[in-house]
């Protein structure tokens, strides 16, 4: 007999575990600040001093986002057992630290760069056309990432508190969805304008930790609550043919788009900015090769052993329909195929309560639910901490104000965060009021991939001057601008501009049925970086040379 | 000299290989290998190892090849590569 949401009373518990939770992330800030230089460097790289611990967990937090909670497990509930094979991108994210992190690292050191576009520029002859494509890069990938984070925190609300009523706030009425995503919004902004990277990583390793421990234990309440280990499986084992093989219940995923999903996706989330600056403020290269490891084996398995197993459960428990295409999920979950994201969160409130009881259970369930809210902040700080530096760094320093003092730099810096995080919240509120057909923020999976696809752009060149230097500054222009091009193809954009049914459009559409986007870019990228690159000016040899003794000294 | 560079050759061929089983990994794991085993959509029963849906199983199999490939570079190919 399932218990609906409205017999299960969480009374003020949620009120208190969030509050608590708000409370700490506000004091971290205020504790960086306190211990902070007002240095650009330091606000940007927390003294590049960052040790094992904070340097893992903050890699693992800004990877965690409210994708890995509730985008990924929204789509194990949409297409079954195809999607787990999601997780193994993970092992290859790990390898993407040692092999691309610990190299970025020791040139940062070498050379004192603080976002990607610094070194990138750097080896192309320190051109301007670089950097900007660099810039531009970064702010493609990170914009729809924080969007989709605060997205996530009005899910959450609404599962925190789902029988409040609206509250009036300065004279606005707010439902829980609002009053979400605003206060995720004020709160994340406030700390990461108060203490730059050192209170963003600290608050990392916090949310890292209830991460980790949420996925695990949200897992084994699952199984628990399905009658164990053989009970959830025999449940699972009843699952219909199509959501146990692949292409998945909609017919989305067909090997090669999964493979493609999962190298591009693994590698592309360890190139996008704030995963670089991770690298720049770690303190060794050995650091990052330990990362590197712990990644690699804690990660996959807190999905495939953790919230997988939820979202699998899910779809048992609460078996979506298949309606002119679309997967329209149970009505305990949601009624729009967006809302398919909110598995975990349905499980984690109508599952654990039943395991645990109402006094165990409700404490519980506020913990997990804190944790998703976790997922969502630590990316979103490390994105809005990010998009500061590039935009900054890349943009203000060196063509609106080069004369600027490092306090002012750091000003424009928290500027930008104010911005950035005002604009996100527009398109979050604009997309929820969307009632047409033409939603491009409508699922989180969706917009994770679109992001990751943008920051594959940034990968020929990185590969280039890491391991080949052999690209030179025309192609890797040329490469960067074919790249992000062709991404963009697959964004609502062509249908906007061109109208629905389109040429482009049909055609991006095929072959997003087969491959994954970023994949389509980074091959087209690629290819024109090396056709260009044949019959171009080459880098100067004596500035290569002194890249590569650099990369190669610790 | 010679047995430091005898090392290095052992390192790097190491390497190779355990590079070479990662790919293997990635195209047998969420790559086109799943045809070895995908259940067909039309099977009147799904295809379970011992009582677990198979593609489960196939997914927690690669990431262990994946974790042991990994683990072996970190001790044997990465530590020995870098001096810091």
């Amino acid at each position: 007999m399932m218990m609906t949401l409205a017999a299960i009373d969480l009374g003020y518990t949620p009120h208190v575990v969030l509050a608590l939770y708000l409370v700490v992330l506000v004091g971290i800030g205020f504790w960086g600040y306190l211990r902070g230089r007002q240095t650009e460097e330091d606000y940007y790289l927390a003294g590049r001093g960052q040790g094992v611990l904070v340097t893992v967990l903050t890699i693992m937090a800004t990877m965690f986002s409210s994708a890995a909670m509730l985008g990924i497990p929204g789509m194990v509930y949409k297409d079954g057992a195809a999607f787990l094979l999601f997780a193994l991108n993970l092992p290859l994210a790990g390898m993407a630290v040692y092999l691309l992190g610990s190299r970025i690292s020791r040139m940062g050191r070498n050379r004192g760069y603080v976002t990607p576009a610094d070194m990138v520029a750097d080896y192309y002859d320190g051109s301007h056309a670089v950097r900007l494509l660099a810039a531009l890069t970064g702010f493609l990938y990170v914009i729809p990432y924080i969007v989709m984070q605060i997205k996530a925190g009005g899910y959450l609300a609404q599962g925190l508190f789902p029988t409040a009523a609206p509250v009036s706030i300065l004279g606005v009425e707010m439902d829980m969805f609002s009053l979400g995503v605003n206060a995720l919004s004020l709160i994340t902004m406030i700390y990461v304008l108060v203490g730059g990277m050192r209170s963003v990583a600290w608050s990392d390793v916090l949310q890292g930790v209830l991460l980790l421990g949420g996925m695990i234990l949200a897992g084994i309440a699952t199984v628990a609550a399905m009658g164990g280990v053989s009970g959830y499986f025999k449940a699972v084992s009843t699952l219909p043919p199509e959501a146990q093989s692949l292409p998945g219940a909609s017919g989305s995923w067909p090997a090669w788009k999964l493979m493609t999903v999962c190298i591009f996706g693994a590698v592309g989330s360890m190139v996008q900015p704030a995963q670089w600056m991770r690298y720049y403020s770690a303190r060794s290269s050995a650091t990052l090769r330990r990362c590197a490891l712990i990644f690699a084996l804690v990660l996959p398995a807190c999905f495939l052993f953790g919230v997988m197993i939820v979202a699998l459960g899910g779809r048992v428990l609460y078996p979506p329909t298949l309606v002119d295409g679309q997967v329209i999920p149970h009505e305990m979950i949601g009624s729009k195929p967006s809302e398919v994201d909110q598995v975990v969160i349905t499980m984690i409130q109508e599952q654990i309560p039943l395991l645990l009881g109402t006094g165990l259970g409700v404490i519980v369930v506020s913990i997990l639910l804190v944790a998703i809210m976790a997922a969502s902040m630590s990316t979103a700080d490390s994105n809005l901490h990010a998009l500061s530096a590039v935009l900054t760094r890349d943009v203000y320093d060196r063509y609106v104000r080069p004369a600027a003092s490092e306090r002012e730099r750091t000003w424009v810096g928290r500027g930008v965060i104010v911005v950035a995080t005002i604009l996100a919240l527009w398109l979050v509120h604009a997309s929820e009021r969307s009632t047409g057909d033409f939603n491009p923020l409508s699922l989180i999976a969706e917009m994770m991939l679109l992001a990751i696809a943008y920051a594959c752009q940034l990968l020929p060149a990185t590969l280039d001057m890491l391991f080949f230097r052999r690209g030179t500054r025309a192609g890797v222009i040329a490469g960067m601008l074919s790249g992000l091009l062709v991404v963009t193809c697959f964004t609502p954009l062509p249908a906007l501009f061109l109208g629905g049914g389109s040429g482009i459009e049909g055609a991006a559409k095929n072959v997003k049925s087969l491959l994954d986007i970023g994949c389509c870019g980074f091959l087209v990228n690629v290819t024109v970086f090396a056709l260009v690159s044949r019959w171009t000016r080459p880098v100067d040899p004596e500035a290569k040379a002194r890249f590569a003794k650099d990369l190669n000294s610790n | 000299m010679a047995l430091v560079e005898e090392a290095e050759r052992k390192r790097r061929r190491l390497g190779r290989l355990l590079a070479g089983v990662f790919i293997l990994a990635l195209v047998m794991g969420p790559g086109p290998g799943i045809y070895l085993v995908n259940p067909s959509p039309d099977a009147a029963a799904p295809w379970t190892v011992w009582g677990i849906p198979v593609l489960y199983v196939w997914a927690v199999s690669w990431f262990f090849v994946m974790a042991a490939t990994v683990v072996l570079a970190y001790r044997k190919v990465w530590l020995a590569g870098d001096s810091d």
